[in-house]
């Protein structure tokens, strides 16, 4: 940020916040916790947003958390939403160490990259989700999944944008 | 941009070391992750107390923001009620002598009713509610249907006891925390109910379709018995759910079914009643996966 050298703030008191490293695994858990807000739905057509936060973070920085974080924070997230535990566990362990691994195939990245790596993991997510609760009892059309991920990856670019200012805001840009 | 070089820390063997472990650290998350998923599935009765547990701690503040929301609407309709007060009240009245016209006769039905049962000698279950309480919040990220009630163990609610509201039923407690319990709505894939026709007592099965309706099967297969607007009431069988408690109302025919929409929606659900299993023996049968 070129701008910011004009700011009346000084380049010696400008640094990182106290907890910096914690504000990435916080903000993941209070978007789990957006599920506790008192929506009384007929119809679940709310993204998963702890999940699109994991993601966003993780596709601005590789060295946000080691990928052994997306159990601990799945297990947060099974738990404030009430879906079946485990699900998450597995889930985002799985694509944390999926975008480890796309890190060293991609040549290049840019914002359309990122979110099309996004879609594609939300897509995988949705499909799980639908997979477990058909074996739980409750099939539903497959075709129900397609306005889910539709939805999830228009919320996407909100999330990165969120991601990105709170970067800033922690490391003290 | 560049592509990020997480993936080779340099020559440190510390930074390589770190970066392994944390590599086999995420495998056995994924493997933790996959045998808490698998235990979920078959027993998912061994995690009631954690769900529980988190219930107890998120459900309060759920209940406190809808409070919240519940004032800050309340004050919108009241103002909105002020405004053409003469209209409705004219209106009210109207409704009211109508309504006391049919309580009257509802009331002359229940004594028939009374009487014919004595004469029956049919032995009346008393229908005892354990707990009512607040619908707070409800599953809007999943495509099941679950709702938050503010009523726990505490109360008496139990697993596998059903859930009504003075307009109909609502389904079944899944999980109960100390002082908020989770229940399994009727309009859930996995819920399916008991129920007869209230105009030909045919019986029916319902089945949630996920997204807010029910789906209305007949056990006997021929024509399609149903007509818009026909109400279903809980049969009793299975012994979960109480005989004659309102479900839902038929809004569309489809080849051999009908397309119901329940009487009791949960958004608008002022108070819900936790009431015991109709026969003691179903808890169990309630038990089972979901």
């Amino acid at each position: 940020m070129v701008r910011a050298g004009l700011s009346t703030r000084g380049a010696i008191e400008r640094g990182p916040r106290p907890y910096a490293a914690a504000v990435p695994p916080a903000s993941v858990v209070a978007a789990s916790a957006l599920a506790i807000l008192p929506i009384v739905a007929p119809l679940g057509w709310f993204p998963d947003f702890g999940f699109i936060m994991l993601v966003a973070w993780r596709l601005l920085r590789s060295d946000v958390w080691p990928a052994w974080w997306g159990a601990p924070l799945g297990f947060a997230n099974d738990l404030l939403t009430g879906g079946p535990i485990g699900l998450s566990v597995a889930l985002w362990t799985a694509a944390m160490l999926a975008l480890d691994l796309s890190d060293r195939r991609t040549m290049w990245r840019d914002y359309w990259v990122e979110w099309a790596l996004a879609v594609v993991l939300i897509a995988v997510s949705e499909w799980a989700h639908w997979r477990i609760d058909a074996l739980m009892g409750a099939r539903m059309d497959p075709w129900s999944l397609v306005p889910r991920v539709i939805i999830a990856a228009l919320c996407f670019p909100f999330a990165a944008w969120l991601v990105a200012r709170l970067d800033r805001w922690r490391l003290g840009r | 941009m560049a592509p990020s070089l997480g993936a080779r820390p340099g020559w440190s063997r510390r930074a390589q070391y770190s970066l392994f472990f944390s590599f086999l650290l995420a495998i056995v998350g994924l493997v933790i992750g996959l045998i808490m998923l698998t235990l979920s599935l078959v027993a998912p009765a061994s995690y009631s107390a954690v769900r529980g547990a988190a219930l107890d701690v998120t459900a309060p503040i759920t209940g406190a923001l809808g409070e919240v929301v519940t004032t800050v609407q309340g004050l919108g309709s009241g103002a909105g009620n002020y405004w053409d007060a003469a209209r409705q009240n004219g209106k009210l009245k109207a409704e009211r002598t109508k309504m006391l016209r049919r309580m009257i006769e509802a009331k002359a039905i229940a004594q028939e009713n009374r009487q014919l049962k004595a004469a029956l000698q049919l032995r009346e279950r008393s229908e005892r509610a354990v707990a009512s309480g607040r619908i707070v919040g409800s599953s809007f990220e999943s495509a099941r249907r679950f709702a938050v009630l503010s009523v726990g163990s505490s109360d008496g609610v139990r697993i596998g006891m059903p859930v009504r509201a003075p307009d109909g039923l609502i389904g079944r407690v899944v999980d109960a925390g100390r002082l908020a319990s989770r229940v399994l709505l009727i309009s859930d894939r996995s819920n399916i109910v008991p129920v007869r026709m209230l105009r030909t007592g045919m019986a029916v099965i319902s089945t949630g379709r996920g997204d807010g309706t029910v789906d209305l099967r007949p056990l006997e297969v021929g024509r399609n018995p149903f007509r818009r607007g026909d109400i279903v009431v809980t049969s009793g069988t299975g012994g979960l759910y109480p005989p004659l408690v309102p479900v839902a109302r038929v809004v569309r025919l489809d080849d051999d079914g009908a397309i119901a929409i329940p009487l009791a929606d949960p958004s608008d659900t002022s108070f819900a009643v936790v009431e015991a299993p109709y026969e003691e023996a179903a808890i169990e049968a309630a038990q089972e996966p979901r």
